[in-house]
């Protein structure tokens, strides 16, 4: 049983759980760069949040089942043709052998996520099916999807249709406030950062983003000793461009580390897309706690198994 | 913040100042083992641990943090592997050779003989899968970062700036200076050991040219 990719668009990758407790050894955690639209694909296919989903960077793709299935796909704003009929986001759908799916371009965010009610076959490292291109970890041949690639499906089902309630609906937008505290490395002379805005440049992809902005000036030879960096970090390389990092991210730099985005809001920096506006809002690590603590109440009656 | 040497790095992590390796070695070692944290990942002069706020707030993480730092660290290993690589200096296996040479009024020859002088101590792996960040030449000879960096360097590449030797372990891009490359493969994700390199190992590099 399978399912065949006819065009993958920008970039498609699978992605599964993100890999925990590697870092010291180079290894990001990867997984979907949003793990919440990932969690709610797969909750409507009865699937668990993190098992192996397709990660679709811009739509423009295009999917052949080749058996009885269903799907569902969530995340970015695109308009959905299945079987020759518009779909909506957001509800599981039933393919029979031979209906074809195709995602057009996105019209407002970054990633679009296709869950199977299947086991999507892929490759395993340290316990997690997660693509990471740099090393061709996990994922499919640990490689980006290509025209013509066979999926292979175990465990098939085909299942009644359901839907995301509306209001789970994350809001996709080209304008985020990103809830953020200071990071080890955030100047004085950085304050005015919470009032700035900030855009997203085309140099983006799974490991970051590069934001462009009046960004605070830091001296030519700060860079730091190498120590620890994690998803969600804003650096600023000497270039005077931000890097807000990503799941794919390296592990450890020794740029400025000005801000952290707080973990209650990472799950949106998948989205961002070139050209998005983002504002920083100042969060003590108290505040950060309560966030994420609420938001994840929000979202545990739908998604048991899902942790922010 | 009682500890001077801990701070917050971000909403869920927290940051141990440990300048001296050992230490810090022994420490990420012994934070590890206690169950607490999501990940514990040693940088050159720090250690730095990250938790889950779902399961402790900042105060019960630091409380973890602070106890743990509260019993005197295991001893460090004393049975550090040292492992031999052989490496290919200059030519195309190190195209940055020369301009160190140049730079530093080393000859090239000088600068290969100090670093096979003594073994190399691993610091840390980082940046990409094993990476290994290893002590380096005199931290008085100044070898700046490439102006740009290099979009792919192969894997196995030697990379030397002020202080500090890199290895690379994958291909992929690199802003290090490179003066040589190893044969020995140092990440193989289908073997049961991926990693030849880890924290706290000793590497001795050998001229594959004289031997």
């Amino acid at each position: 049983m399978t399912l065949t990719i006819l065009q993958p668009g920008v970039q498609a990758t699978l992605q599964g759980t993100p890999r925990i407790g590697a870092r010291h050894l180079g290894v990001p955690a990867s997984g979907p760069a949003d793990p919440l639209s990932m969690a709610l694909a797969n909750r409507l296919v009865g699937n668990a949040s993190d098992a192996t989903a397709i990660e679709i960077t811009f739509g423009g793709a295009a999917i052949r089942f080749d058996t009885p299935v269903s799907f569902a796909v969530t995340g970015a704003q695109s308009a959905l043709t299945f079987a020759g009929q518009v779909v909506a986001l957001h509800a599981a759908h039933t393919a029979q052998a031979g209906d074809e799916l195709h995602i057009a371009p996105a019209r407002q965010g970054c990633r679009i996520y296709v869950a199977i009610a299947a086991n999507i076959d892929a490759n395993v490292f340290l316990g997690s099916t997660s693509t990471y291109l740099p090393a061709a970890l996990g994922g499919h041949e640990g490689r980006a999807l290509k025209a013509g690639d066979t999926i292979n499906l175990a465990s098939v089902r085909v299942i009644p249709s359901m839907e995301t309630p509306e209001d789970l609906h994350p809001v996709c937008s080209n304008s985020y406030a990103l809830r953020a505290v200071e990071g080890p490395d955030f100047p004085a002379s950085a304050r005015r950062m919470w009032d700035e805005t900030f855009t997203a440049t085309r140099r983006a992809s799974r490991m970051g983003v590069e934001l462009e902005g009046a960004f605070p000036h830091i001296p030519e030879d700060a860079s730091h000793p190498s120590a620890a960096i994690f998803p969600g970090a804003l650096q600023l390389p000497s270039g005077g461009r931000g890097f807000l990092l990503l799941a794919d991210a390296q592990t450890t730099g020794g740029y400025p580390h000005l801000l952290q985005v707080i973990r209650a809001d990472r799950h949106l920096l998948g989205q961002v897309r070139p050209g998005d506006r983002i504002r920083f809002l100042h969060r003590t690590q108290q505040q950060a706690t309560d966030a994420l603590r609420a938001k994840q109440a929000l979202l545990s009656a739908w998604l048991p198994d899902f942790h922010l | 913040m009682n500890d001077p040497a801990i701070t917050f790095c971000g909403d869920d992590a927290l940051r141990l100042s440990a300048p001296d390796r050992d230490e810090r070695l022994a420490r990420a070692r012994q934070l590890r083992t206690t169950g607490d944290w999501l990940e514990v990942v040693p940088g050159r002069r720090d250690v730095t641990v990250q938790f889950d706020p779902l399961r402790h707030t900042p105060t019960e993480a630091l409380a973890h943090l602070s106890h743990t730092l509260a019993t005197p660290a295991p001893p460090p290993s004393r049975t550090l592997e040292t492992v031999e690589l052989p490496v290919h200096f200059g030519g195309k296996n190190g195209p940055d050779l020369a301009d160190i040479s140049n730079r530093t009024g080393l000859s090239e020859a000088e600068v290969v003989s100090r670093l096979l002088s003594e073994p190399l101590q691993i610091d840390m792996l980082g940046f990409t899968p094993g990476f290994a960040y290893m002590s380096g030449l005199d931290d008085t000879i100044e070898i700046p970062r490439l102006l740009q960096p290099r979009q792919q360097v192969p894997a196995g590449s030697i990379g030397l700036i002020t202080g500090q030797c890199g290895l690379y372990a994958l291909a992929g891009p690199g802003g290090w200076p490179i003066i040589g490359r190893t044969p020995v493969s140092l990440f193989d994700p289908v073997s049961d050991n991926p990693f030849r390199l880890q924290p706290g190992m000793q590497v001795r590099l050998v001229d594959a040219a004289a031997s």
